[in-house]
């Protein structure tokens, strides 16, 4: 069961590892803005093609053995968790390793090929995009918070029926393996972490409503399609995401109240299943936003180009810009966010709530 | 309407941003009563400090073309906003350009006719 589960999960980080130069934003190969009319080099789709490949080949070399071993040696459950983190770990290293090894490349091409010569470096806008802007309202984020506060309230007023020892942390059989005291703060623990993270995805939503919508010079229009898709599902997950944590822990907690609630087939397979929808969606999401701005445009008229905003991106991973307000920006390398490392109210959204967090794990 | 600035040219952006405005007031694509986006909002997307696009708001407020909403954007003035102050300062500032034309060897009619091909551009007649 274990090793199906990290199987599993590694072979869509594999998956998503190895789609991610042919799922970022069309202008932008490696963390480097390259010019409409260059991105079809030659040099360069082979830098993606060998990417891809050989993630892939080490993956599945990586992943072959892994399982050979499990199969063969029939390790216990936690050296096969183990294990498998750090394969997992290991691919993730690997692949940002090469990335860091193609972004220079990337950028020595572009160098030599003097691409930006000649062109004049333009940023546009449009007055009505906001209009069409489909994030969801951040109010509806209150709902899976209003379900928190009450499953408090419940635990509040059903204290007495909480057993001495409150379950802390369930292993992969869905039996919880891990207790502690019954205190009143212990008792609403689990539901108080719930909070923090759904204020969290609250604010990030804001943040990325009140951050730019970012529009391509030479590719207006799929730049457009891209940055509205990309707003209007990440808010979708993100708030799918919300709804289902809230369902789990919830879930969690009536069964520490009402043992008997669910029979064991649920506890076990509610975690599984929770964890499947999630995945989906987190693939649907990038194949959705990955592949918005890939159908061919005819836009590129003039001698212009997007302006060369390269010197902003550290290593082309970290948005560093003091001067653009936007709290989040799109990635360059992956599909989703990162945060503007220059507007301090980004630290704010995503670093308090996390140190919440830990601090309420460690209480 | 679709913003075009060049963060490199020697026009500040923020005059850049004032001109594309008013421009596109002229040839129609945003018409009196349409609204701005907010000032974070705009310099967001485009990348810009957020007081680049205030000081174009408010270059474009003193001359009557916008009246700022505060917190949620600006508004485009109608024609009818316009009062004979505003004409004055035009008159003030047309005086410059027509000098400088006249220095350079313009004669009377090609200067007539620079203005009503510009015109003619902006309105698509």
């Amino acid at each position: 069961m274990t090793l199906a589960i990290f199987l599993f999960i590694s072979i869509i980080l594999v998956g998503i590892q190895t789609a991610i130069p042919f799922l970022v934003k069309r202008t932008i190969v490696f963390g480097i803005t390259v010019p409409e009319k260059h991105i079809q080099d030659e040099k360069l789709l082979s830098y993606k093609k060998n990417y891809t490949l050989l993630v892939s080949l080490l993956s599945i070399i990586v992943l072959a053995g892994y399982v050979f071993w499990a199969l063969v040696s029939n390790p216990g459950e936690e050296q096969t968790v183990l294990i498998g983190t750090f394969i997992q770990f290991g691919i993730i290293l690997f692949s940002l390793s090469l990335y860091f090894y193609f972004h220079g490349k990337t950028l020595q091409l572009k160098k030599n090929q003097n691409w930006m010569e000649n062109l004049k470096q333009v940023k546009v806008s449009d007055l009505s995009v906001r209009s069409q802007d489909e994030m969801l309202p951040w109010y509806l984020f209150l709902l899976p918070m209003i379900m928190t506060i009450g499953v408090i309230g419940y635990t509040i007023f059903q204290y007495d029926l909480l057993p001495e020892q409150i379950p802390t942390h369930w292993g992969i059989n869905g039996e919880a393996d891990a207790f502690t005291e019954k205190t009143p703060l212990s008792a609403i623990l689990m539901p108080l972490t719930l909070l923090a993270m759904q204020i969290m995805y609250l604010g990030i939503n804001i943040g990325k409503n009140k951050s730019g919508i970012k529009l391509s010079a030479t590719g207006t229009n799929a730049s457009r399609i891209r940055q509205l898709t990309l707003r209007k599902y990440s808010s979708w997950l993100m708030f799918g995401v919300s709804l289902l944590l809230t369902i789990l822990f919830s879930f969690f907690q009536l069964t520490a109240i009402h043992p008997d609630l669910f029979a064991g087939t649920a506890m076990m397979t509610t975690p599984i299943i929770f964890l499947v929808i999630i995945l989906a969606a987190t693939i649907a999401f990038a194949v959705k936003v990955g592949r918005s701005d890939k159908h061919p445009v005819g836009e590129v008229d003039e001698e212009i180009t997007d302006y060369d905003d390269d010197l902003h991106w550290k290593g082309g991973l970290f948005y560093f810009n003091r001067n653009d307000p936007s709290i989040f920006v799109e990635k360059r390398f992956g599909v989703g966010w990162t945060i503007n490392f220059g507007n301090p109210i980004g630290y704010l959204i995503v670093i308090v709530p996390l140190v919440v967090v830990l601090v309420l794990s460690f209480l | 309407m679709i913003i075009r600035i060049e963060p490199d040219s020697d026009i500040p952006i923020y005059e850049q941003l004032s001109n594309q405005i008013v421009e596109g007031i002229a040839r129609g694509w945003i018409h009196p009563g349409d609204s701005l986006p907010s000032v974070r909002a705009f310099a967001s997307d485009l990348g810009v400090n957020m007081h680049t696009v205030n000081k174009s708001y408010h270059q474009l407020e003193k001359k009557g073309i916008i009246t700022i909403v505060p917190k949620s954007g600006a508004i485009i003035s109608s024609p009818q906003d316009f009062n004979e102050s505003s004409l004055a300062r035009l008159k003030e500032e047309y005086k410059p350009l027509v000098a400088e034309s006249l220095v350079a060897g313009m004669p009377h009619e090609q200067i007539l006719d620079l203005v009503s091909s510009i015109i003619k551009d902006f309105k698509k007649i």
